[in-house]
């Protein structure tokens, strides 16, 4: 047995020891018969002294160390009970064991000094985080496995206005409406995957119709072996809203830029103010003004009827996606959703007499926002009834001082108090659907106006051309008069002079006569015709070069008959123009027949080609007589001639042609004598 | 006998008019512009006029003042293809205004009036 156990029970063994000491004294003091042999009695002898010694050995330890032990064992016990803090009763011996007893107090109390102060401090720490977690301005939501909510922060309660006490152990999908399906996959993927996940810009839309949209960021963090999931959420809603409200406004001036039906730009800006999940308003509709009837008459209205609805449209849109919806289901019939506050709206007509909160909104110009229309005694129940909501807004649109209609608003769904923010939103869209009306009216009223003028144009034009022809039909009955008569007249004569004595030669004379009157007749009408009728060009790449001298040698005959010298001074290399060469050939005999009737007996006539400024240019110069001041804006006229014969159109036929070709003519007298006759053809690709 | 003074710048038409008045009896003289006529007219005392309007070098309008300043009683008729012409202020100083035609009866007609007018 070690020292250390009778050390432990030392009273008990005490005792034990001192009453089997005096057990065998007890068995020695027998009488003689009854007394054990000798070696027994002497070896219980011994065994009594041990029993006598061995109390005696504890008794006086016991005296000399009993209060140090104790100590040493209650410090130990309280040590592993965690408490360092020791209070000592009574003396401790200066031994050895007081010694160790002594050492030990005092590691006692510097490792309580030392938990106390880290304590302090953790508890510091503790308070420092809860006030962190807390008061954190995003909102903070930790579910376990079960998607049960097991912490929420204040943040999270006040925003969403829950009791916190209220909503732990709930399930998430009791607390909000999954707008959008994202924040349901993700809590199903991080279950799985353990991986953390961003949402962001999120609608998230709770079942008390709180309306935020949010970067969620979802993580998983695992606590005394269970695995939680930590739900943050940073709130973006006002940052969005004023991207939302820039881009809004950027593709409503977009649509009415692209110059639109009324229909559509109006119907773009209701879809607008209504779009954008948990941004724009929910419901939106526009009742016009009707000067004739003197009513505000409902002509459009864009939302759901229910939140089921309302979640249904949302969810078909991300919330950072703006992008407007076409109208397009507009078009194919009414829409699935809202058809029941569509009709409604449609059907909705005030009279302007009649005073109610729609009509003063109108006639005051004024926006009205009613907060409690149950309660607003501006309500009547015909409104009431219509808007079956608490609160909305109502805003005039006005063009040019003038009301032309109201657009009225509601978050009937999700029921976001309406903002000044929001209003001020949807006052720059009312503007501009008004100017867009404004603006459609008034292009209405100049088109009608642009027909006006073009068909008094046409009319003038008509005239025009009527007093054209009526020029033209004089000018021809003059030419084809002069011919006829004296045609008329000879074949008079070869009947009377065939009648009385028959003379071959005058008769040859007289019909030669007729031949060649009738010749000139065709050609004043040929002319005519060629100058009326539309030419179609055969458009190659031809030499001018080419064309000048293919007329020269044409007219071969006509410059030897009147001795006329021609000079040519052509640029070799001359480069091709696009052009119809027929019509070229037309363009430069009818200049050189002018130039050989004005040029005089044995003159000369100069043509030259060049390239200038990137255009070909073509002279033609003859010495004939100069034109008048007054005649060298005429002379491309039709039937302007100075000729005795002459149509006037020669010129007017060059015009025609050069113009068609893209080309200049001008005309101007030489310095010393003569005319000159400029042409200007482009070059391809200038 | 009269003599008629013919001014006409179609040569056939001239000689035309020429034979057929020489026809009627008449003694005739051609010019075959304005400016011929007016010379013309400074020489020799004609008894009558016919005029064309559209001539080279002087028109038949400025041919009408220019005879007219040099002798205004000389009967003049105007003789012309333009059948719009009459409403010119300047043809109403002439004594008629006859639209041509092939047959010249009505030409005949008037000359033959207004001499018979004259001789009275």
């Amino acid at each position: 047995m070690k020292l250390a156990h009778y050390y432990s029970k030392s009273y008990t063994i005490l005792l034990l020891d001192v009453c089997a000491a005096m057990f065998l004294i007890a068995i020695i003091t027998l009488p003689a018969g009854m007394l054990p042999p000798g070696w027994i009695r002497a070896g219980i002898v011994l065994t009594g002294l041990y029993f006598i010694a061995r109390a005696a050995v504890l008794f006086f330890a016991k005296r000399e160390f009993g209060a140090s032990i104790t100590g040493l064992q209650t410090i130990i016990s309280n040590f592993k009970k965690g408490r360092y803090s020791v209070e000592v009763n009574g003396d401790i011996k200066n031994d050895e064991l007081g010694v160790i007893y002594r050492d030990l107090i005092t590691t006692g109390n510097h490792i309580n000094d030392i938990m106390s102060s880290q304590k302090t401090e953790i508890n510091n720490l503790r308070e420092l985080y809860n006030n962190i977690v807390l008061s954190i301005s995003s909102y903070f939501l930790v579910t376990n496995d079960r998607e049960e909510v097991i912490f929420a922060n204040e943040s999270f309660c006040k925003k969403f206005q829950f009791d916190i006490e209220e909503i732990i152990g709930k399930k998430i999908e009791d607390l909000f409406f999954f707008v959008t399906g994202r924040i349901k996959d993700s809590l199903r993927q991080i279950i799985e995957t353990r991986e953390a996940i961003v949402l962001e810009k999120t609608h998230i839309l709770s079942k008390n119709r709180i309306s935020v949209i949010g970067d969620v960021k979802l993580s998983s963090i695992e606590i005394k072996g269970e695995n939680q999931i930590l739900i943050v959420i940073d709130d973006i809603t006002s940052k969005c809203r004023k991207d939302y409200q820039i881009s809004l406004i950027s593709q409503i001036s977009e649509t009415i830029q692209r110059d639109e039906e009324i229909d559509t730009i109006l119907y773009t800006i209701l879809t607008g103010v209504t779009s954008g999940s948990g941004l724009g308003f929910n419901r939106a509709a526009l009742y016009l003004f009707s000067d004739p009837d003197q009513s505000l008459a409902g002509t459009m209205a864009v939302g759901p009827d229910t939140i089921e609805e309302a979640i249904e449209i949302w969810n078909s849109i991300q919330a950072n996606e703006y992008r407007i919806a076409a109208p397009r289901e507009r078009r194919d019939g009414p829409a699935a959703k809202g058809k029941r506050f569509l009709e409604k709206t449609l059907s909705a007509r005030f009279d302007l007499d009649a005073e109610n909160v729609f009509t003063r909104a109108l006639k005051n110009m004024e926006n009205i926002h009613i907060y409690d229309a149950s309660r607003d005694e501006r309500i009547d129940d015909v409104v009431r009834e219509l808007m079956d909501v608490n609160e909305f807004v109502i805003i005039p649109l006005v063009a040019i001082n003038r009301p032309i209609g109201i657009i009225v608003a509601d978050n009937k769904f999700n029921q976001v108090p309406i903002s000044n923010d929001s209003i001020e939103l949807l006052s720059i869209f009312a503007f501009q659907a008004a100017i867009s009306i404004e603006g459609y009216n008034n292009i209405v009223k100049l088109k009608r106006e642009m027909q006006k003028i073009k068909e008094r144009q046409e009319a003038m034009i008509e005239s025009e051309k009527l007093a054209a022809v009526g020029r033209i039909a004089a000018h021809i009955a003059h030419e084809i008069r002069n011919p006829l008569v004296t045609m008329g007249g000879y074949a008079k004569r070869i009947v009377q002079q065939a009648q009385k004595a028959p003379k071959g030669e005058t008769i040859a004379r007289a019909a030669e006569v007729i031949i060649k009157e009738s010749d000139r007749l065709e050609k004043t009408l040929s002319n005519v015709m060629d100058f009326t009728k539309p030419s179609t060009f055969i458009m190659k790449f031809n030499s001018v070069n080419e064309v000048i001298e293919d007329t020269c040698s044409l007219l071969h005959n006509s410059f030897q008959e009147k001795k006329i010298g021609v000079r040519l001074s052509l640029l070799p290399a001359l480069p091709l123009v696009k052009s119809d060469f027929n019509q070229l050939k037309q363009v430069m005999l009818n200049l050189l027949q002018n130039a050989i009737d004005e040029t005089p007996p044995a003159g000369a006539i100069e043509i030259a080609s060049a390239v200038e400024a990137k255009r070909i240019a073509v002279y033609v110069r003859n010495e004939g007589s100069m034109i008048l001041e007054e005649s060298l804006s005429q002379i491309f006229d039709p039937f302007f001639t100075t000729k005795v014969t002459g149509v006037g159109l020669g010129l007017a036929i060059v015009k025609k042609i050069i113009a068609d070709h893209g080309g200049e003519i001008s005309v101007r007298n030489l310095p010393e004598r003569g005319v000159e006759f400029k042409i200007l053809l482009p070059l391809p690709g200038q | 006998m009269s003599t008629i003074l013919i001014v006409e710048d179609e040569q056939h038409q001239r000689e035309l008019y020429a034979m057929e008045l020489q026809d009627e009896g008449y003694t005739v003289e051609q010019a075959a512009n304005g400016k011929e006529a007016v010379e013309m007219v400074k020489k020799t005392k004609y008894d009558l006029v016919v005029l064309d309007i559209r001539m080279p070098e002087m028109d038949g309008i400025e041919t009408l003042g220019k005879i007219l300043s040099r002798d205004k009683k000389i009967p003049i008729i105007i003789y012309t293809a333009y059948s719009n012409y009459k409403s010119n202020f300047m043809t109403w100083t002439a004594d008629a205004y006859i639209t041509k035609s092939s047959d010249m009866k009505e030409l005949k007609d008037k000359i033959r009036e207004i001499l018979a007018a004259r001789s009275k």
